[in-house]
């Protein structure tokens, strides 16, 4: 029996409160306490440490983080592919519209996988298969997800593309992956993710491998289908600067955890996690000219030499004893407003104050 | 390493380091099974820039714009199709033999990828060394391995790094430290001229800071001059005095850094400057999204080579001398150089509609003039609002 077998044993037999699907019916997905190993030889690498989110019907959510957070591995985990091993969903609920993802079978989860839930790559030209033609790959998505004819399934793909801007679709279905570019690849992706009209859309990193004038056309793309089609978004990223454009509510990921939440206005005008302060402040521009930028010091930690407490504290300006204790992600001000810092914590009002201070000096710099 | 605090003065001098002049480098295209040439990429196609001694010329432009290439025929790492390139008076294409191996101590490069520019055999001791080793001379004395570790160890130094990593090897360091050695590399051989290429684009944006710094400092420290090709528009606003504009092989616009961002003239330079994504979550983004993908540079467009995916000509109605003549690179005061037939159409308005941060300054500058709230603006064609009501942004 794998742990996370045992772990959903035990849950069932102690009758955990708060375990079963989300009350609210407007949750489309709720992600509670995942947790994701890869068990490698020098050790476990904890990917993925405890994330909790939830996305509504048709809400539109940002996950934030540098390099090795574990925003993809999430991700790779609500879709269920995760290479075990060495990888392992170790503990957790994926509750997406009233069942835990994790709990199906393989084929349940095929069938949801490119159906209710459809993901778009990074790299356009990894993801489409060379030697079939664009048509071929997104009517082959959506015969297996519905039952309709070939034709039909042709029409499909030919109105998918028609949505996604792509010129003279009844031409561009005939044609192969390398005759497009890759703007118009990631264009393809996205009409074979929508072919089946997903209920979530996960895009890793969409524009990261695009120049800046076909990455504006792409995220104008997803925003203008996601209205359209009232499709939910889970949208993962480095550039805090594509999430302001493009969704609600954002998490910040750093090592595993989700750092702080809230809408994008709020994280982003007010962070309350140095961490997010600092990657603020690490978008350069014509206000730092002639200055140094205020660099965040060091690098990730290892996975293998986690500080103790707080994750970012080795990192942290504003560190001092009490960050060798694990902070909790405490609530804000607002409900669904959530910092992981003992700065937000009751009682620390003068560090408070001082990072108060240098977190607004930020926001006027890159802001504005 | 010891970054520069508060504001940095340097100085730029009036005196010509680099000069480029008509400079081209076409790449054949072989095809058939006689692998005869077939055509050609124009990669770079006739640019012409003077980079002073001490400045920081920034080079931007999307994938295949021949940024890249420009910077690596200026060090004659690939040989141009037709040009000139001197430094100081010193023509850079006549050098041979002994004379071009001690003008290549004078010219360094800085790659993109940290990964693939450092040999994973080697120990960082050679790495740096390698350099070194090849410009020995009776002078340097950098024959001698002792000698030679010395002067490697200052350089890992120099760049944040301890002497001790040099026993070390490739593997061993992450991105950003990897970046720092690929500097110190380039360093080492005390050059006064660098082109960096790309160095911070692979990296994570906190290490994308320290990289950056690291950079700025060497430059105030070694008095150091240099052309810094990248993709990523605030990270040339940040480190540029100047910024030059490529498309299709081509210079379209080149100005003073604040010149160019707040009153860019070409339209190409406009739609890149409002393709970039703004962090303000609270402002309507109205973007200027160019339609189509860039033309192939093996068979680039007649007359303007931004015609085809150009706003400004649409705008005015398709005039036809932008299909048939090729703009010239005009200056239009002080240095500004743009090639477009209609730069004189666009005004601060039309700019200030499709770049947040410059409708935002216009805001400021306007409210500062005018302080009645709510005042209409003058024009009705000007920027949206500063702060319109949260919301998503809304497609133009």
């Amino acid at each position: 029996m794998s742990r996370l077998e045992a772990a959903q044993e035990r849950r069932a037999e102690a009758g955990v409160p708060g375990s079963g699907p989300p009350q609210a019916s407007d949750v489309l997905l709720e992600v509670r306490n995942l947790r994701t190993y890869f068990h490698v030889m020098d050790g476990t690498v904890r990917a993925v440490d405890g994330v909790d989110f939830k996305i509504n019907r048709g809400g539109t959510l940002g996950l934030v983080g540098e390099s090795g957070c574990g925003k993809s591995v999430t991700a790779h985990a609500i879709m269920r592919l995760i290479e075990t091993p060495p990888g392992e969903i170790a503990e957790g609920e994926i509750w997406f519209d009233g069942r835990d993802l994790l709990t199906l079978s393989d084929e349940e989860m095929r069938e949801i996988r490119g159906g209710d839930i459809a993901m778009i790559f990074q790299e356009p030209m990894t993801s489409l298969n060379p030697v079939f033609t664009v048509g071929d790959q997104i009517s082959e998505a959506v015969r297996l997800h519905q039952k309709v004819s070939a034709r039909e399934a042709r029409d499909r793909a030919i109105e998918s593309l028609r949505l996604v801007g792509l010129s003279a679709p009844e031409r561009r279905v005939r044609q192969y992956p390398h005759e497009l570019s890759g703007g118009m690849r990631q264009r393809v992706l996205i009409a074979m993710a929508l072919s089946c009209s997903p209920k979530l859309l996960i895009a890793d990193e969409p524009t990261t491998a695009l120049d800046v004038t076909i990455q504006a056309q792409i995220l104008e793309l997803i925003n203008d289908v996601q209205a359209q089609t009232g499709t939910a978004l889970l949208l993962i990223t480095h550039d805090l600067a594509v999430v302001a454009e493009t969704v609600q509510t954002l998490a910040v990921m750093y090592a595993g955890r989700i750092v702080e939440t809230g809408s994008v206005e709020e994280v982003l005008l007010n962070p309350r996690m140095p961490y997010t302060q600092g990657l603020l402040n690490s978008i350069p521009g014509e206000k730092k000219r002639g200055k140094a930028l205020s660099a965040i010091e060091g690098v990730v930690p290892s996975p293998f030499r986690m500080p103790p407490g707080c994750k970012f504290q080795p990192r942290c300006p504003h560190q001092w004893e009490r960050c060798t204790m694990e902070p909790d992600l405490l609530e804000v001000g607002r409900s669904e407003r959530r910092a992981r810092c003992w700065l937000q914590a009751p009682g620390e009002i003068e560090r408070r104050r001082t990072y108060d201070l240098a977190a607004a000096a930020t926001v006027r710099d890159v802001i504005g | 390493m010891t970054a520069p605090a508060g504001k940095v003065s340097r100085t730029v001098s009036d005196e010509v380091l680099i000069e480029v002049r008509n400079v081209r480098k076409y790449f054949p295209i072989m095809g058939g099974i006689l692998r005869r040439q077939v055509g050609q990429v124009r990669a770079v196609d006739d640019v012409s820039i003077e980079i002073r001694r001490g400045e920081t010329m920034g080079l931007v432009g999307e994938s295949g714009c021949g940024k890249t290439t420009l910077g690596r025929t200026i060090l004659r790492l690939v040989p141009p199709t037709a040009g000139a390139i001197r430094f100081r008076d010193v023509d850079v294409l006549a050098l041979k033999g002994d004379d071009l191996k001690r003008m290549r101590r004078r010219m360094q490069i800085i790659f993109q990828d940290p990964v693939a520019s450092l040999n994973p055999r080697m120990p960082v001791s050679d790495i740096i060394g390698e350099g070194l080793l090849a410009q020995a001379d009776r002078e340097n004395g950098w024959g001698s391995r002792p000698v030679r570790d010395g002067r490697v160890g200052d350089y890992l130094e120099a760049v944040g790094l301890r002497r001790s990593y040099a026993r070390r090897y490739p593997h061993e360091f992450s991105g950003g430290q990897r970046q720092r050695i690929g500097i110190a590399r380039a360093l080492a051989l005390d050059p006064e001229f660098i082109v960096c290429d790309e160095p911070v684009s692979a990296l994570d944006v906190s290490i994308q800071s320290q990289i950056l710094n690291v950079l700025v400092d060497l430059r105030e420290r070694f008095r150091l001059t240099y052309l810094f090709v990248a993709h990523n528009l605030s990270v040339i606003e940040y480190i540029s005095d100047r910024v030059g504009v490529m498309y299709l092989g081509k210079l379209v616009e080149l100005a003073d850094v604040d010149v160019l961002y707040a009153k860019p003239r070409h339209p190409y330079t406009i739609a890149l400057l409002s393709a970039v994504p703004d962090p303000d979550p609270r402002i309507r983004k109205k973007r200027l999204v160019l339609s189509g993908d860039v033309p192939s540079p093996a068979n680039p467009p007649s007359g303007c080579r931004f015609h085809t995916r150009c706003w400004l000509r649409e705008r005015l109605g398709n005039p036809e001398n932008c299909a048939t003549d090729d703009p010239a690179f005009r200056d239009i005061g002080g240095g500004h150089r743009v090639a477009c037939h209609w730069a004189d159409e666009i005004t601060d308005a039309t700019v200030a509609q499709f770049v947040p941060r410059v409708g935002r300054r216009l805001d400021e500058v306007r409210a500062a003039a005018a302080p009645a709230p709510g005042a209409p603006p003058p024009t009705a064609s000007v920027a949206p609002p500063a702060s319109p009501p949260i919301g998503r942004p809304t497609s133009g």
